[in-house]
């Protein structure tokens, strides 16, 4: 008898795992061109990623299809289940970080080819996005080395996207009573949000991170009862 | 006293409080309709237990707690002594030659081993159902179910012995199945109801604790998913153990599992892990039960 057996199996469950977690190295791509759309206000690059939205989207369909097939044809157990549900939830995370995107860019062309009205407001979003793909980076790697420790590490990754996502805030607030400005403004925190979202996202991941190592879940943060 | 039990229609006062002879009506006299509802089952503890095949010994050292009212799966691969185990439980592991057994074995604290008690009336209170469906094959159905009582009481009538027949049908869900054919032989059944009718016959003398060897092995899905759901209705009335080799049985139909096994062949098996079925198949304590249960190993 074989020491391991089921030795097909583990590699497609290890082949769907590098598959899923490939889809953050999609988002990631996709991000780093909403950032570019938005510090170039490039409608066409706005446009290739809300088009490219459909690899993320498929890569999701392929691989949520894969392991539904997993569950009903091998019945895994014990970790090999745990891994299985917490990759259905980084999906479904991936897709929305990769919709997020969309988001995103779907807001450049409202403030069309015109210069940004604020400088400043465009350096906090840019900042928001690369510290948002710092997260994506760290999410992933704390899922393929199961750390624990780098998977909640991403919550005070996260506090500083939440940070500038209030920046954002106060600052089109103070952008005075210009209704050109305000209108570009609106779209603006429109964006922020949207990558704010995309950063809690990779948190929940890092929350899967927690539940495949240690069979239990809980939130590292609870947004409905902040500590 | 166990040894009292086969006196269970003249029950008499002991001093210590109830014992099992008391605690219930005989099955003789028993002619209530089909009970539904649930009764409180009897524990099962084994202290330090080992069982030996003349010099080999088959299982090492299980200390262990089978709770009553529920299903308790005993998981692990072939030669771990899981069924070994399980026939301990009712002294049918001594009814091979040469075999012999080591420490305790109690049902609600009282030694199942101990020199005074009647091996046969522990095998009465503590049923058991083989993996082959073993109907007395030219025997009626009726028959079947009332083989046990015939063999334990001293006289029944008719009346009664058809109440509890009626009974122990329904309890194995086979009444309606063959309530117009009950003279027709055992063997006339299909695997399932067969199986079923040794359910109801091991039912029929109102067993503490149901022993189930590989019960669904010789089945079809469909009669294996009658089983199982019999299983889960009878829990509310009887401590029930079940060896399986089939893992989604074992988590489908126990509430508590227990996983055997030998570090190598001609080595003891001996107890890993118990714990609550949904942990075992989700998140077992040990490595060892892990690799069993994820299909890594066996």
């Amino acid at each position: 008898m074989p020491e391991v057996a089921r030795a097909e199996y583990l590699e497609e469950l290890a082949n769907l795992e590098a598959s899923a977690l490939g889809g953050l190295d999609l988002v990631n791509i996709a991000l780093g061109r909403t950032l570019e759309a938005v510090e170039r206000q490039d409608v066409e690059l706005a446009q290739v990623v809300v088009a490219d939205d459909d690899r993320i989207d498929g890569r999701y369909l392929e691989v949520h299809q894969a392991l539904i097939t997993l569950l009903a044809t091998q019945s895994p157990v014990a970790t090999d289940l745990r891994l299985i549900s917490s990759l259905l939830h980084v999906l479904k995370n991936i897709e929305r970080m990769g919709d997020q995107c969309v988001n995103v860019c779907k807001v450049i062309p409202i403030s069309g080819n015109e210069p940004p009205a604020d400088e400043e407001m465009v350096r906090l979003i840019l900042t928001m996005g690369r510290q948002t793909k710092t997260l994506i980076m760290q999410a992933k790697r704390a899922f393929e080395e199961r750390d624990v420790e780098m998977a909640q590490d991403l919550v005070r990754q996260d506090d500083v996207v939440d940070n500038l996502n209030r920046d954002c805030f106060r600052l089109a607030l103070e952008l005075g009573d210009d209704a050109d400005k305000r209108e570009w403004a609106m779209t603006m925190l429109l964006a922020a949000r949207a990558l704010e979202r995309t950063a809690d996202n990779a948190v929940d991941i890092g929350e899967q991170v927690a539940f495949v190592v240690t069979g239990l879940f809980r939130e590292f943060e609870d947004a409905s009862h902040p500590s | 006293m166990l040894g009292a039990a086969t006196k269970r229609s003249q029950p008499q006062e002991q001093p210590g409080g109830d014992t099992m002879a008391e605690s219930r009506p005989t099955t003789a006299t028993s002619t209530e309709p089909a009970a539904t509802s649930g009764r409180p089952a009897k524990t099962i503890e084994t202290r330090g237990v080992n069982l030996f095949y003349g010099d080999f010994q088959a299982v090492e050292e299980v200390t262990t707690t089978i709770e009553p009212n529920k299903v308790t799966a005993l998981i692990g691969s072939s030669g771990c002594g899981k069924t070994t185990f399980l026939r301990s439980l009712n002294r049918m592991h001594e009814l091979t030659p040469g075999a012999r057994v080591e420490g305790t074995v109690t049902l609600d604290g009282e030694d199942i081993y101990d020199s005074r008690v009647d091996p046969v009336a522990v095998r009465r209170l503590i049923g058991m159902v083989f993996q082959q469906p073993n109907p007395f094959p030219t025997m009626s159905i009726y028959d079947n179910v009332a083989a046990g009582l015939t063999l334990n009481a001293k006289k029944i009538s008719k009346a009664q012995k058809d109440g509890v027949v009626e009974r122990s049908l329904r309890g194995a869900h086979l009444w309606e199945e063959v309530k117009d054919r009950l003279d027709k032989p055992g063997g006339s059944l299909s695997g399932g109801q067969q199986q079923r009718l040794c359910i109801a016959r091991a039912i029929a003398v109102e067993p503490e604790v149901l022993l189930m060897d590989e019960p669904c092995s010789a089945l079809d899905p469909v009669a294996t998913l009658a089983v199982e759901d019999l299983i889960g209705e009878l829990k509310s009335r009887y401590t029930i153990v079940i060896v399986t080799h089939n893992m989604q049985q074992a988590a489908r139909a126990s509430d508590v599992t227990a996983f055997f096994n030998l570090d190598a062949t001609g080595k003891p098996g001996h107890l890993v892990e118990t714990g609550p079925t949904q942990e075992i198949f989700t998140n077992p304590n040990k490595k060892e039960t892990e690799d069993y249960v994820s299909g890594r190993f066996g």
